[in-house]
């Protein structure tokens, strides 16, 4: 795929994220789960074992852990800039769970796509664009006829 | 006669019965009422004869005294042929296996399984198996208990 084909953005950073202290950009963790099906252990395993830690080492995150009927476990992230970001955590282990939640609290929510600049900046000229009669005389410019 | 016969057709296929209508709109909703007078009656009428005692817990908490006490009963069990170090009595004769087994189980309230008797070779092992504590409760549960951080929620949907 080209890339005119596929999406793509402009860098950015998230509301100025790290002018002032920086804000942890994923809002919520929700892992839902089946307490009674196979593909499910890893999570009830990361449940028991690492959800505590996990909550204890991102403060500012807040976990769900919803043990339901459901046909497939989730891990549900939910950005300060909206974007829900689901995966699909059926046969992981618990570690592996623990690594992707890690991952996720570290990202911020912007689309992970092709982009297009490497730099953005918000000013691009502080004292004006040059063009070609910048710093010329005033009279070079085009007369009108008379 | 046709044009008679056909008129009749007509108006049983458009008229229903006032019974008939009554089924369609409205005997569902006595049908729920008499449901709902039965639900309400049926509670106060039932008195609780059925009385089930609680379902016995699996909790064990190992005693203080379980190794001291664990001894004693060890030697007096075996009597002359316990070696020096008393953890390595061998359990290999079934009688005396059965009754050290039999007298800790009625002391302490909690039995070997069936499934580890085997596994009980020595008196060593009798005293780890009597050593782990045993918990009635589901993970779940026990976590919902203890103290969660303040952004750790468990949502249960049941």
């Amino acid at each position: 795929m080209t890339g005119r084909g596929s999406a793509s953005r402009f860098l950015g950073a998230v509301l100025h994220n790290g002018v002032g202290r920086h804000v942890r950009q994923l809002q919520r963790l929700q892992l839902v789960f089946s307490p009674v099906a196979p593909d499910a252990r890893g999570a009830r395993q990361f449940v028991e074992e690492a959800a505590v830690d996990f909550a204890r080492r991102h403060p500012d995150v807040v976990l769900y852990v919803s043990p339901r009927r459901c046909p497939a476990p989730l891990l549900i992230a939910e950005y300060l800039n909206g974007a829900v970001h689901e995966e699909l955590v059926s046969s992981r282990s618990c570690e592996e769970i623990a690594g992707l939640a890690a991952r996720l609290a570290a990202r911020s929510g912007l689309d992970i796509v092709r982009i297009r600049k490497p730099f953005h900046t918000a000013s691009p000229s502080v004292q004006g664009q040059w063009h070609p009669f910048t710093n010329k005389r005033p009279g070079l410019a085009a007369r009108p006829n008379k | 006669m046709a044009a008679g016969a056909a008129v009749m057709a007509v108006g049983r296929r458009v008229l229903l019965g006032a019974a008939q209508r009554r089924a369609l709109w409205g005997g569902f909703r006595k049908k729920e009422e008499e449901l709902d007078i039965e639900k309400i009656v049926e509670p106060e009428e039932k008195e609780p004869s059925l009385r089930v005692p609680p379902p016995r817990s699996r909790n064990y908490v190992p005693p203080a005294n379980l190794q001291s006490n664990l001894e004693i009963l060890v030697k007096e069990i075996f009597g002359p042929s316990v070696p020096e170090n008393w953890q390595q009595t061998s359990l290999k004769e079934n009688r005396l296996k059965f009754l050290l087994l039999d007298q800790l189980a009625s002391e302490l309230g909690h039995t070997v399984p069936n499934s580890q008797l085997h596994l009980m070779c020595s008196a060593a092992d009798v005293l780890k198996f009597y050593s782990t504590p045993v918990k009635d409760v589901s993970k779940f549960d026990e976590l919902c208990a203890a103290e969660l951080p303040p952004n750790l929620k468990i949502v249960w949907e049941q």
